[in-house]
């Protein structure tokens, strides 16, 4: 039961990733593999207030969630400024430096060996210890996210992101700021990104940087892909089946040696797959 | 004179380096597709030459192999994937994401083959030292710039000087009318990925003679050398290969003031600045 409830937690959090990066890249068509560096930035201060007793949980959370839509918003706004690929360029710069410190500032977040002992989430001074709680926890958080996600779909807000990602010159001319819209959404992705960090902090109570990598931002990617862009639908399925590989791969007798390389060489074949034969997802619209 | 060794290492570096920029700044210019599976190629030619040089053949027959099979590689992923996403009139994102699917594969399929873990080769002539006053230069390092120098040279004759240079060059600057004068983009594109491979290759097996191989290498050249073809302007060969040069000794130099693991630090900056002051590049054609 244990095992059932820790998969839904894990797929729930990057429920609120997909989340994340489906306003990034499946609504507002902006290529990113920076996702889970903000992720790691979310996750490592959650755990830097909890673990030193500064702030509460949900404080802490919304600390992190506003730290990820500054990072966001001072990553996108000079790049996106000029042309989408050299955003391209900025989101690898930004994955490699973000593991570069991750793993290189042993004083704020343990190095490679990572920051052991984490506190478990609280709501306002009561403590959520057993994994029931938690499963609640994050299913609400997840109800949250995604309720806001749609809400912000049907807003004008959406239309506009939607008709920016169909023709940005006719959206220009039409005297909306595309540029504006653009940020905007790069800053709600950060929050997402942010917040779901708290909650993988939190209930995995540890963090090291092989979390945050370059091989999390395609795994999120491929997520997104697979369950489908631009849809509510999509961002849940797409977590919640490929969380289930590793289970499934483990059935079949591969050596744990390249275990990590095949997991990571099926999301590759499945980028591939699905952007030839079927771009739109599992759930999703054309992408 | 530390900082003279240092400025040397950055010539050898940058000399390799800019071989890498000029391959994509090839691929980027005509193609306009943000090759991140480049990166794969360049590892790939790396770990091909150290299986034959390891099983006894000569190295020359080595290197040559790997360029010829970076070649192959090349043209079948813009001839099966680039170009059939083409047809099916995908977006720009899609491409891209296809990309990072087809690099996730060539980086994985490597690490499932020859495991995660650092490979030496086994040339026992390229760690021969010769003295030039108070600088110290393997032989690896001089074989290095002086087969990356005719790389480049090599690139800028045949871009400027041969009939299939210049056909390149007509779809570069615009596909359609090179169509009207019935030269096929999509047949050349082909002839140019397959070529930006076979140049990559060659940095690929070079630069791990002296730092070893490892699958996942090959992302922070290719995103340095992007970086220096973007501020180099982007069409510009000798732009790329002067600002790969150039980054590379600013990255060597800062080793006197930075630890060496925040150089990808150092070039992100570098590329930050660019993007703030001069977007164009400093070698970019007056548009």
């Amino acid at each position: 039961m244990d095992f059932l409830y820790s998969y839904i937690i894990l797929a729930e959090v990057y429920v609120l990733l997909g989340l994340s990066t489906n306003l990034l890249v499946g609504i507002a068509g902006i290529f990113s593999v920076s996702q889970a560096a903000v992720f790691g930035v979310g996750a490592y201060l959650v755990a830097h207030f909890l673990m030193t007793e500064t702030l509460g949980f949900i404080p802490a959370l919304v600390v992190a969630a506003a730290a990820c839509i500054a990072l966001n918003i001072v990553v996108t706004l000079p790049s996106l400024r000029v042309s989408g690929d050299y955003f391209v360029v900025t989101s690898f710069g930004i994955q490699l430096l973000a593991t570069a410190v991750f793993t290189n500032w042993t004083n704020a977040t343990g190095g490679a060996n990572g920051l052991p002992g984490i506190p478990p989430p609280d709501l306002f001074g009561l403590p959520l210890e057993s994994t029931g709680q938690l499963v609640i926890l994050c299913s609400v958080a997840m109800a949250i996210g995604g309720l806001a996600f749609w809400l912000l779909m049907r807003a004008p807000f959406g239309r506009l992101l939607r008709a920016i990602r169909e023709d940005e010159l006719a959206v220009a001319a039409a005297g909306k700021n595309v540029l504006r819209a653009k940020v905007s959404a790069a800053a709600l992705a950060g929050a997402f990104a942010g917040s779901a960090g708290g909650f993988y902090a939190t209930f995995l109570s540890f963090v090291d940087p092989s979390s945050f990598d370059l091989d999390a931002s395609i795994l999120l990617l491929t997520m997104v892909v697979v369950g489908g862009a631009r849809t509510l639908a999509g961002s849940i399925l797409g977590p919640f089946l490929l969380l289930a590989l590793p289970q499934v791969l483990t059935l079949v007798e591969i050596p744990t040696s390249i275990a990590a390389a095949m997991r990571q060489l099926i999301y590759g074949v499945l980028l591939i797959l699905f952007m030839l034969f079927r771009p739109q997802g599992l759930a999703g619209e054309k992408l | 004179m530390v900082w003279l060794q240092l400025l040397v290492n950055g010539l050898v570096t940058g000399a390799a380096l800019g071989v890498v920029a000029i391959s994509f700044a090839l691929i980027y210019a005509t193609t306009k597709i943000f090759h991140v599976a480049h990166a794969g190629v360049y590892t790939l030619a790396g770990y091909l030459a150290w299986s034959l040089a390891s099983r006894g053949m000569p190295d020359l027959v080595s290197l040559l192999v790997a360029i010829l099979c970076c070649t192959v590689v090349g043209a079948l992923i813009q001839h099966q994937l680039y170009a059939r996403l083409e047809r099916r009139r995908a977006t720009h994102l899609v491409v891209l994401i296809a990309s990072l699917g087809a690099l996730a594969v060539i980086q994985n399929v490597i690490a499932a083959t020859y495991s995660s873990n650092i490979l030496q080769f086994p040339v026992p002539w390229g760690s021969r030292v010769e003295t030039f006053g108070s600088v110290r230069l393997t032989w690896t390092q001089i074989l290095t710039v002086v087969l990356s120098v005719a790389a480049y040279a090599g690139t800028m004759w045949f871009a400027h000087r041969t009939i299939l240079g210049k056909q390149i060059r007509a779809v570069a600057s615009n596909p359609f009318l090179a169509e009207i004068t019935r030269l096929r983009p999509q047949r050349i594109y082909v002839i140019v990925v397959a070529i930006g491979s076979a140049i990559v290759a060659l940095p690929g097996v070079l630069v791990p003679l002296d730092l070893g191989l490892q699958p996942y290498g090959g992302v922070t050249p290719l995103l340095t050398a992007t970086i220096a073809m973007i501020a180099g302007g982007v069409g510009s060969i000798t732009g790329a290969f002067v600002l790969a040069v150039g980054i590379a000794v600013l990255q060597n130099l800062s080793l006197l003031v930075i630890p060496g693991e925040w150089s990808i630090g150092v070039t992100f900056f570098i590329f930050v600045i660019f993007m703030l002051f001069r977007p164009t590049g400093l070698f970019a054609k007056a548009r």
